[in-house]
């Protein structure tokens, strides 16, 4: 939650600004783009691009809900982008400017349909999984050579979380995550809407609650990586951060990444444009700009995500295609699973139910 | 009924209830006090008067226990105080602030000290009550400092410290912050507690008038050390330098040549082509003759024409004169060129006044009026 | 001509109407609107184009239908609790802490004291949530704080601080202690030294006279101090969420939640609205004794 506060306060100041003619205002997730793109693009373009960043689907909903954000181009996760659409946060893209669009990967086309159907109103910037990650030796260290470190049961059977305890477990504090890891595990649809059926996932979390160090959504990366604590259940990227880091400091801390074997969320986010864009033009231009095989690759190669760009493939780094935590064998992508936002009442009843589960009030 | 005067001092077998033995005191490199020695004696009521800086206020703290000497020692009842904690000393002092708690009720305030010793809890309303009676403030025992007026608040400091009944009250200038009417006032009563009680009362203070009102005996110091001590009237009479003289009320001082004459009298050189002047004095003329001649204001007489019979008489002009209601100050410009202060009662109203401006006059006092001093 | 006068008072009162009033009625008026998925996220509001129907059909759908549903699950009151809690220990462990040191610094020498003070205010000029990551950084279980306790030799085992109540308690007292410190601080500076002599020579030692003098004499200082640090933390949200644990319940993170987590504007407002009048009391509590201080000089 600490970057959240740090956003708020940035976008409070910026969000004030009046965009001008020129300008390209593009509101993205934090270390989420090889910052050599913007200069690229204002080379090629002659437009100003004004880059501003967010850390959670929340804060960008709250800032679109309320209206006149002033962003010509957002980017939120597929879920969230679903709901936004249909209260006409956003406008539809004009496929003639995005010439770019053919390189496009039909499979994560696919996936994303659900939430947009067609792309009409966002085309994919990087998608990634939900994962578990680890201290190799550490994890080993208290549950033996043969610990489930591919499974979910590594984190929701209580017998494994007591022994892991020890050496620390972080979650994410966020319940759209969770729940359906959750529900996957006990065999139910992870998709489920049915609060009777939500309503099971809470005495697994119970169960586990005394073992969990701390639930946060990006704290882990840190935690990971210096050995404070020895697993994680979080973002792809994230994790995979934390093992570059790790391996950076050389203090003998090794990470890896598993999508567990039950299956895994998978998630997306969506590029999209504001239906009160001051830029809708220059929009389609970055757009189509990020389309660029090469701009996604080089994309790609920094931040550590797979993206929806087929074309960019063959200009990744090997170690970042051959990497199966970002891109997944075929075997493990058809085993990953997609979930849509909540609506606003049952919205709350997890809410209510994660603060329970967290706090036991 | 015979009446015996109070002067211990002067008792070759009284014991002294408070003693200064060769007492230094240096705060860095300054000295405040400078091998100080003298002796108070019990019901005393002693005057430590002189110019701001001079020590006196850190004389009156090491007896507090407030202040340790650098150097000496001082008795207090045959007790060295630096062997007894300042809490358990029957010493109290009254502040120059006052300080009395603001957080607290008259009566509170009063009954702090009380409540530190061992007196019964259940005695100290009495104590208190009968305190407020000696300072008259019976029915303000329940207000706070803050709402009550400035001479009010003296008296609470006054029974404040008066009220564990130490053997010695210290107090610092004490009336200072009244005005001069109720400093007057409070004066007379400072002086009628004190004998009621029979406490001894050592005050510190830069006003000579309060000192001479209250004190039995006045210690005048400056610059750290002792220049005189000595009942009031021999103060004023008989000052014993320079110093001391100028310091204790208005005083023509003539600097001069002396001899010794035939009859033991003196006679002074004091200005070219005027007659010597002479004084019955039985000081001692150091070997260069060079002595001051002091004389008080309102023991000169003024007249139009030159006395008869007069011991000293001397010619000038009215330069200048300060009609101060009940006296009026003449500044007469002597011949000589010297300025003089003349002090005559406004007996009479001030249009029958016979001296005016630029008057000639003469000005003539007797051979005892004046004082030799060599110091 | 009165008008200047009426221009002076006119401002400062003008600026509080604009950037306290008109934000207030806002949230009051949010807290009574319904939440809904649109832009704005509640219902109704204001439409001036519809004229007077659109005023009265504004009003007509305004309803206290949030702060009953605070009162029907117990996690507000819960939280609303919990954060006074945090907000009392912390304001008591704070003067703990605070008091005896703005009495060392009104002790110091004058030479000293500007220093003092200095160092009193200069972690102002930091960002406060840098420091409040140093914080995080030290209470960690490979941070200094473990490192140093170890190899002292106090514990072997490395403690758990960070994402617990005492790593809270430690952010809130280390923020708020300067709050603390100067109000004590200049209380005490202002305290007639005579008046601690006369307690000596009326009997007391050094102990009685600064519980009975010294103390009574600072209640002023103690009394702002106090609530210049229990007012704020009551709402404090960055540090629960940054050094708290997930068990840490402080109404702030409830709000954060409402507004974000279930983009439930008005039930947050009303959240918000509920906080403020709690907050109303010790404000109050605290305007009266500056009152009353001021009548006493």
């Amino acid at each position: 939650m600490n970057k959240i506060i740090v956003s708020l306060i940035a976008t409070l100041m910026v969000s004030t600004s009046v965009a001008q003619a020129g300008e390209v205002r593009v509101y993205n997730w934090s270390d989420y783009i090889d910052e050599s793109l913007i200069k690229k693009f204002e080379q090629e373009t002659g437009d100003k691009l004004i880059y501003d960043v967010f850390d959670t689907n929340e804060l960008l909903e709250t800032k679109l809900l309320a209206g006149g954000s002033g962003y010509d181009v957002v980017v939120p996760s597929a879920s969230f982008l679903q709901r936004q659409i249909n209260i006409g946060v956003f406008q539809k893209l004009d496929y003639a400017k995005l010439s770019n669009a053919s390189n496009l990967w039909s499979i994560i086309k696919d996936h994303t349909n659900k939430y947009d159907p067609d792309n009409a109103y966002s085309i994919n910037y990087m998608w990634g999984t939900t994962g578990i990650g680890i201290n190799v030796d550490k994890v080993k260290e208290v549950l033996g050579d043969d610990a489930p470190v591919n499974s979910l049961a590594l984190i929701f059977d209580p017998k494994n979380m007591k022994k892991l305890a020890a050496c620390g477990v972080h979650l994410l504090d966020a319940p759209a995550e969770m729940i359906p890891a959750a529900l996957k595990y006990i065999g139910e649809d992870p998709d489920s809407k049915d609060l009777e059926v939500i309503a099971k996932v809470e005495p697994i979390f119970a169960a586990i609650r005394p073992y969990v160090t701390k639930f946060h959504s990006s704290e882990y990366v840190n935690a990971l990586a210096n050995g404070d604590i020895c697993v994680a259940f979080g973002y792809s990227g994230d994790i995979l951060q934390s093992r570059d880091r790790a391996a950076e400091a050389d203090n003998g801390v090794k990470v890896t990444y598993n999508i567990a074997s039950e299956g895994a969320v998978m998630w997306f986010d969506q590029m999209a444009i504001p239906a009160d864009a001051p830029n809708p033009e220059g929009a389609h231009k970055f757009l189509n700009f990020m389309l660029d095989a090469n701009n996604m690759a080089t994309a790609s190669n920094y931040v550590y995500y797979a993206n929806g760009n087929l074309a960019s493939q063959k200009l990744l780094e090997k170690e970042v295609l051959e990497d199966e935590g970002i891109y997944p064998t075929d075997a493990t992508l058809n085993n990953l699973f997609t979930t849509t936002a909540y609506g606003s009442k049952v919205q709350r009843k997890v809410t209510r139910m994660w603060t329970k589960i967290k706090s036991g009030t | 009924m015979f009446m015996t005067i109070f002067e211990p001092w002067n008792e070759t077998n009284s014991k002294p209830f408070i003693e200064f033995r060769g007492v230094s005191k240096r705060f860095g490199a300054l000295t405040a006090i400078d091998n100080v020695s003298f002796s108070i004696y019990e019901r005393e009521f002693f005057a430590l008067l002189g110019p701001s800086g001079c020590g006196k206020t850190t004389l009156m703290r090491m007896l507090g226990g407030l202040e340790k000497p650098s150097k000496g020692q001082i008795f207090i009842d045959g007790q060295d105080i630096n062997t007894i904690p300042a809490n358990k000393r029957s010493v109290n002092m009254m502040f120059q602030s006052y300080a009395l708690f603001p957080h607290l009720t008259v009566a509170d305030n009063i009954a702090f000290g009380l409540k530190r010793s061992d007196m019964p809890k259940s005695e100290i309303p009495d104590r208190v009550n009968e305190m407020l009676k000696l300072v008259q403030l019976d029915n303000l025992d329940a207000r706070k400092p803050h709402q009550i007026s400035g001479g009010q608040r003296q008296r609470v400091a006054l029974a404040r410290s008066l009220a564990k009944a130490p053997k010695l009250l210290l107090l610092d200038e004490p009336l200072g912050a009244l005005d001069k009417k109720l400093r007057q006032e409070t004066q007379f009563e400072l002086v009628d507690i004190q004998e009621k009680l029979g406490t001894t009362f050592v005050i510190v203070t830069h006003d000579q008038e309060e000192a001479m009102t209250v004190a039995s005996r006045i210690a005048i110091m400056d610059q750290g050390k002792l220049i005189q001590i000595d009942t009031p009237d021999l103060i004023y009479e008989a000052p014993s330098s320079v110093r001391v003289a100028d310091f204790i009320g208005d005083v023509n001082l003539i600097e001069g040549n002396a001899q010794k004459m035939a009859n033991g009298k003196m006679q002074i050189e004091w200005a070219e082509s005027q007659p010597a002047l002479i004084a019955d004095s039985s000081a001692q003329i150091p070997n260069d003759g060079k002595i001051t001649f002091a004389i008080r204001p309102e023991k000169i007489a003024m007249t139009k024409h030159k006395p008869d019979d007069a011991d000293n008489a001397v010619e000038g002009h009215i330069q200048d004169i300060a009609y101060l209601g009940n006296v009026s100050i003449f500044k007469v410009r002597l011949t000589s060129g010297q300025l003089m202060n003349a002090q005559a009662s406004n007996t009479r109203r001030l249009s029958r006044r016979n001296f005016t401006w630029e008057d000639k006059v003469w000005l003539s006092w007797t051979e005892t009026a004046g004082i030799v001093l060599t110091k | 001509m009165n008008f200047r006068k009426y221009l002076f008072i006119l401002i400062p009162y003008s600026w509080l109407v604009a950037l306290f009033l008109v934000p207030f009625i806002i949230v009051v008026k949010m807290s009574l609107s319904d939440g809904v998925m649109a832009i704005p996220p509640y219902t109704p509001y204001l439409t001036l184009t519809e004229g007077w129907a659109g005023i009265t059909n504004f009003f007509t759908n305004l309803d206290f239908e949030n702060f009953i549903f605070l009162t029907e699950d117990n996690l507000y009151w819960i939280a609303y609790l919990s954060s006074l809690k945090i907000a009392a220990i912390s304001t008591v462990i704070t003067l703990l802490v605070g008091y005896p040191i703005a009495y060392g610094m009104a002790n110091a020498s004058n030479e000293w004291r500007p220093t003092l003070i200095m160092l009193v205010i200069l972690p102002f000029w930091t960002s406060f949530l840098i420091r409040i990551y140093s914080w995080m950084g030290i209470l960690s279980q490979e941070g200094f704080l473990n490192q140093f306790l170890l190899w002292l030799g106090i514990i072997d085992q490395p403690l758990t601080l960070l994402n617990t109540n005492i790593a809270v308690y430690i952010g809130i007292v280390y923020t708020y202690l300067p709050f603390m410190i100067l109000p004590i601080y200049a209380s005490l500076e202002k305290l007639d030294l005579s008046l601690l002599e006369a307690a000596k020579d009326l009997g007391c030692n050094r102990t009685q006279s600064f519980w009975l003098v010294t103390v009574p004499l600072s209640k002023a200082g103690i009394i702002a101090g106090c609530f210049l640090v229990f007012i704020p933390v009551i709402g404090e949200f960055v540090i629960p969420s940054l050094l708290g644990g997930a068990d840490t319940l402080m109404i702030g993170t409830i709000l954060w939640q409402e507004f974000f987590a279930n983009r439930d504007w008005p039930v947050a407002s009303a959240v918000a609205v509920i906080l403020l009048l709690i907050l109303m009391v010790p404000i109050i509590l605290f305007q009266r004794s500056e009152q009353k201080q001021r009548e006493a000089e």
